[in-house]
């Protein structure tokens, strides 16, 4: 990790379906980063409300991520459009009150490439 | 239903500025169906004034409730004995639900976090769209159940204005003219011929003189 | 009481002529006047617009009067826009105290598009309702309600229609409404594309509308090749074929002026010669001097004298 990510604190909200060992893959990456990170792995990022990205903010997330899974590949068809749109509604509100839209970041992966939960976090935070 | 639309956080934060302890009091009957006023918008403002205070290193307490709603004395009751407890209340009803809650709660201090904006109908998912003015006379029996004082632009009651264009209102391009669909539906009907008498100006004291009220005998106690 | 010029053209069948003016952003009589005197002697009667578009202008009604004492012959247009009943009724009334003699009922174009377009629209009364407004205070001497008038208002009444307007399947039906209602005659929106004004026209003679109402084409010379391009596009129930835009585009810039009147009085000539059509209604917006010129060149010059 980087020196200028030290210290900051992540919310990774992602679709399941990306990875099916997300369970054990994703506890090396917790042991080794503790509290600064956390996951909140979903059946389908269609699921994600506002809500759940604003309560990340408020319990100190500086960055939130959306992970889902490319369009087009939902398993649920539409549930990764659904994800963008309430990411859109939730950045309006937040650059409301003054903060970065930034803040909240969706991540579309890119079809036909497998994934796992520990490789993608290194990525998004390295 | 009744919708509203949320106001800009701007305005919301200048109202409860003076405030460290705030209820947010949402309603679950239209507002809550227009995603604007239930639960989990009660939860989202919540949220968001709660970072915001953080943010600028304000002290503030918030809590949320929501009732079923917020225009009966019944449900609004349910807030006696904690909306005391508040140096300001916050509501997401409708401006019928904000006069009540005043009403029954005169000393509490109550501001408007929505906008009311009209009656309607949830036409799609995320798309409401305005469909009755309440005129207190309804006329939807000679129009083919279309609406012309609310849907068309000008409330004509004899015909469209001519301005029409590819079937959309000249005034707002992206909404049908109401006149094209009142057409339509007639001609589908095999109707037409209902738009040949002329609708004689219409009665609209029937739309209040001042506030409207209505008074049941069978109704009260 | 002198009756209506207008009137008595049209009942005695001379093909009319009228015009239109739209007044001045301000209190200026000599704006008015002015028009008025350029199109003195080649128009029988001269339309003036009611806050057209929702802009806040000079009041047609005073605009009329200004006309008036020019020598012309005024039509008061009067939009259900901006005035409910009561007042629509009371300037019924004083339109024709104040001697004018011929009201174009409208409803209007809607405020939003004008430089108010906060202001509250009234739209009290639709253009039909006030077509049978009028018409009752006139024929029958009351008000709506019933209430009898001291001395009924003397007034010519027309409606204005849009054979190009959306849905075409109703457009006639909507003439035969008006005419229902009491229009006596019918000024068109500007007509270029002849070909569908023509069918309009059938459907109307099949209703035997012709018969019944005076009906007088709308013109409106184009200026330039960008105006009929803008008109095209961005005005809503116009229709001008691209065989026009075309022909405006094809002589240069200098010269596009002198098109628009040419292809006005090929419209004209046209208009003339189609069955129930009794005269032109020419709307030159802003370009009143083009008037003289047109209807010299259409042969119309020489108006009747019917007084
Ligand atoms: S006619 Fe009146 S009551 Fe009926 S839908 Fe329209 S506004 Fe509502
Ligand atoms: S375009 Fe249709 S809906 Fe719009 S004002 Fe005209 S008649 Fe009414």
């Amino acid at each position: 990790m980087k020196k200028t990510n030290a210290g900051k604190k992540y919310a990774i909200f992602f679709c399941q379906q990306i990875d099916k060992n997300q369970d054990v893959n994703r506890r090396s990456i917790e042991k080794e980063f503790g509290p600064q990170i956390r996951f909140f792995p979903i059946p389908c990022s269609g699921r994600i409300e506002p809500l759940h990205l604003m309560r990340a903010i408020e319990s100190g997330a500086d960055k939130v991520y959306v992970v889902t899974c490319p369009e087009g590949a939902c398993r649920y068809r539409e549930g990764n459009i659904r994800a963008r749109k309430r990411l859109l509604y939730t950045q309006n509100l937040i650059e409301e009150i003054g903060l970065e839209r930034g803040m909240l970041e969706l991540i579309r992966l890119k079809a036909g490439n497998n994934y796992t939960v520990d490789k993608l976090t290194r990525e998004l935070l390295g | 239903m009744i919708t509203a639309v949320r106001k800009p956080m701007e305005e919301i934060r200048g109202m409860i500025a003076p405030f460290k302890k705030i209820l947010i009091v949402g309603c679950g009957t239209c507002v809550a169906e227009c995603a604007s006023g239930g639960e989990k918008e009660v939860g989202l403002l919540a949220s968001a004034l709660r970072i915001d205070a953080k943010n600028r290193k304000r002290e503030i307490e918030i809590k949320e409730m929501t009732i079923d709603r917020q225009c009966v004395y019944e449900f609004i009751d349910q807030l006696t004995g904690i909306i005391e407890n508040y140096e300001a209340v916050l509501s997401l009803g409708c401006g019928a639900g904000v006069q009540a809650l005043a009403e029954i709660f005169p000393v509490a201090k109550i501001f408007p976090a929505l906008n009311t904006t009209f009656i309607g109908q949830t036409k799609e998912p995320g798309l409401w769209i305005e469909n009755c003015r309440a005129c207190g006379d309804c006329k939807l029996g000679d129009f083919a159940a279309i609406c012309p004082v609310t849907r068309c632009s000008k409330s004509l009651f004899n015909g469209p204005c001519g301005g029409s264009k590819d079937g959309n209102c000249e005034v707002d391009p992206e909404l049908p003219c109401a006149w094209n669909l009142i057409i339509t539906r007639l001609e589908e009907k095999g109707e037409l011929g209902r738009l040949e008498k002329i609708y004689e100006p219409v009665d609209w004291s029937k739309m209040g003189k001042g506030p409207r009220k209505i008074m049941r005998e069978d109704q009260s106690i | 009481m002198t009756s209506s010029r207008l009137k008595k053209i049209l009942e005695k069948g001379h093909f009319a002529v009228t015009s239109e003016c739209g007044p001045p952003k301000g209190a200026d009589p000599k704006a008015v006047q002015d028009k008025g005197k350029t199109l003195k002697g080649f128009v029988d009667s001269v339309n003036v617009t009611d806050n057209q578009t929702g802009v806040v202008r000079l009041s047609s009604m005073a605009s009329c009067v200004l006309l008036k004492n020019e020598g012309l012959e005024p039509v008061l247009q009067m939009v259900t826009r901006d005035r409910n009943r009561i007042a629509l009724q009371s300037d019924i009334l004083g339109a024709s105290a104040l001697g004018l003699r011929n009201i174009l009922c409208l409803t209007g174009d809607h405020q939003s598009f004008g430089n108010q377009p906060q202001a509250k629209g009234v739209f009290d009364l639709d253009s039909i309702q006030l077509i049978q407004t009028v018409r009752k205070m006139r024929d029958q001497g009351v008000i709506l309600g019933g209430e009898k008038l001291t001395l009924p208002p003397d007034l010519f009444i027309g409606a204005a229609e849009n054979p190009f307007a959306d849905p075409l399947n109703y457009r006639a039906a909507r003439l035969a409404k008006k005419v229902a209602a009491g229009a006596e005659f019918i000024q068109t929106q500007c007509i270029y594309n002849i070909g569908r004004f023509k069918e309009w026209m059938v459907e109307i003679r099949e209703r035997g509308l012709h018969k019944k109402v005076f009906i007088l084409g709308g013109i409106t010379p184009l200026k330039s090749a960008r105006m009929a391009e803008y008109m095209s596009k961005n005005v809503a129930g116009i229709d001008v074929p691209a065989e026009i835009i075309e022909r405006m585009k094809s002589v240069p810039a200098g010269d596009q002026r002198k098109e628009g009147i040419k292809i006005t009085i090929e419209l004209i000539k046209e208009l003339q010669g189609i069955e129930g059509v009794h005269g032109v209604h020419i709307m030159a917006i802003e370009w009143e001097d083009a008037v003289p010129e047109i209807v010299r060149e259409a042969g119309l010059a020489q108006r009747p004298d019917v007084d």
